[in-house]
């Protein structure tokens, strides 16, 4: 394909693009205007089951099949990152040297850590009631587990992240989903219909009936998802080093 | 009036997103996106969407920086070896 | 539009306007400094719209920037040690003018909101948020230096 082509073939595509967003954007409603036909059924069909948040009942009630395809983009995402960042056999591990950091940067990677693992939890745990839900809180706790290796250095956060058991929970907590979602089905509806636990009290932990399981599962597939994705990252940027070219690459990057 | 905030929140993320895009350097580039990040954050809570704010918040506060810096220091610790290379 | 909002707006459009001209522009040693504070500055502003909205939940967004912010920063101190032991950063004095500002705040919500959970919850924001954007200054001025590599 020449580049003329190539050229035009954007330029096909970005204008029918453009002509469909004008078109949308002309059938908007008014910017903050006081009728949403699709919010108001959301929020009723949300307060008929009992969850406070809207936003998690649409995620995982209403459009709980649109998120079930959404984790498994990420799934599939992450697979293929561990395929493609994978030791090839040309390339070899270095132990990276232990790091000196300053006091005070240690103190607070390791004083933050569980604060932040706790907020994950959080997070995910009141996904049903205010903003939030596993997703977020899955993030918040990935992100906390990576403080050792900021604060400390890669050896120490290598040691608590066997990371075969984070892929097993990824997959677990996939499994986890959809088993809940056939849940719906044997129950006697529909597939990830959430008419299968009781709805609860408005308002409280346990409220929002599949809600706070389904939030639990996501919150567990994306905190391991991004574990297993940053370890790959992390191995391919301070451990892994290309063979071709260099005869003792330790020795040279030490003596720096 | 009542809609100074919202327009605070949009001006700064048209100023954040072509800076994003003019700043060449990837490592400068993702200190620029770490600040979109945030700034988007507040505009999405300003909008009353306080959910998109939190994930806006998780993956570009902490989480997309350290992708980036990481795919950096792989690339130049490529480049440095294949230069001294034979 | 109530006071608070109008505090944010001023705290959103003079302070992190300011740290994005900050981190757009100028030596890599300015523009990590302003990253840091741009997350100082907007978790003092999502504190005062969360009240200034009557939405005590949206604290969680402050409180999750609060701890991720300098996370974020300690990143960009690490993995940039090279780069900022060469021409590191001295900027004590807009981290603390920004730690006033973060003080400032949440002693100001705290009196708003008066003693109740919501109180202590404020008060943990504020301590995550000065105690770490104080550490992330400390480490881009030379926490991680002697890291080469890892």
């Amino acid at each position: 394909m020449t580049r003329g082509i190539r050229l035009w073939l954007v330029a096909a595509g970005g204008a029918g693009l453009a002509a469909l967003l004008v078109a949308a954007c002309l059938d908007l409603p008014r910017f903050g205007g006081d009728r949403h036909p699709y919010g108001d059924r959301a929020v009723r069909a949300a307060l008929a089951r009992h969850t406070a948040n809207t936003v998690a009942s649409v995620n995982f009630d209403q459009r709980a099949f649109d998120t079930l395809g959404e984790m498994t983009i990420l799934f599939a995402a992450v697979l293929g990152c561990v395929v493609l960042l994978r030791q090839t056999r040309d390339e070899h591990r270095a132990r990276p040297a232990p790091e000196p950091v300053a006091r005070p940067v240690r103190r607070y990677a390791l004083l933050v850590l569980p604060v932040a693992l706790l907020t994950g939890l959080y997070v995910i745990a009141h996904g049903q009631l205010s903003p939030g839900g596993g997703f977020q809180g899955g993030v918040v706790a990935a992100t906390a587990l990576h403080l050792l290796y900021l604060g400390a250095d890669y050896r120490a956060l290598e040691r608590v992240r066997p990371i075969g058991l984070y892929e097993v929970g990824d997959a677990i907590a996939a499994c986890a989903y959809l088993v809940t979602g056939l849940a719906g089905l044997i129950g006697g509806t529909a597939f990830l219909a959430n008419t299968l636990l009781p709805y609860g009290t408005f308002n409280t932990l346990s409220s929002g009936g599949t809600v706070p399981l389904l939030n639990a599962a996501i919150g567990m597939e994306v905190a391991c998802a991004v574990v297993v994705l940053l370890a790959r990252f992390l191995d391919q940027a301070v451990e892994i080093e290309s063979l071709t070219g260099i005869k003792t690459p330790t020795d040279k990057e030490r003596g720096k | 009036m009542a809609d100074v905030v919202i327009v605070v929140a949009l001006l700064l993320v048209a100023a954040a997103a072509t800076c994003a895009v003019l700043v060449r350097d990837p490592v400068r580039q993702a200190l620029v996106l770490a600040v979109l990040g945030v700034v988007l954050a507040v505009l999405f809570t300003v909008l009353q969407a306080p959910d998109v704010a939190l994930s806006q918040l998780a993956v570009g506060s902490a989480l997309t920086p350290l992708l980036l810096l990481l795919t950096v220091r792989k690339v130049r610790r490529r480049a440095r070896q294949e230069g001294r290379g034979p | 539009m109530n006071g608070w909002e109008f505090a944010a707006a001023l705290t959103l459009s003079g302070g992190v306007g300011g740290t994005l001209w900050g981190v757009a522009t100028g030596p890599l040693r300015r523009r990590v400094v302003a990253q840091n504070l741009s997350t100082a500055l907007a978790c003092p502003a999502l504190l005062l719209l969360a009240q200034g909205y009557d939405r005590p939940s949206y604290v969680d967004l402050a409180l999750v920037l609060a701890l991720l912010g300098p996370v974020g920063t300690l990143v960009f101190a690490r993995l940039l040690a090279d780069e900022l032991a060469e021409d590191p950063p001295r900027a004590w004095g807009v981290t603390y003018a920004a730690a006033g500002v973060g003080a400032a705040v949440v002693l100001a919500l705290c009196v708003a909101t008066g003693p109740s959970r919501a109180l202590v919850k404020l008060l943990a924001v504020g301590a995550l948020l000065i105690g770490g954007n104080v550490i992330a200054s400390r480490a881009l001025a030379g926490g991680f230096r002697g890291v080469r590599r890892g």
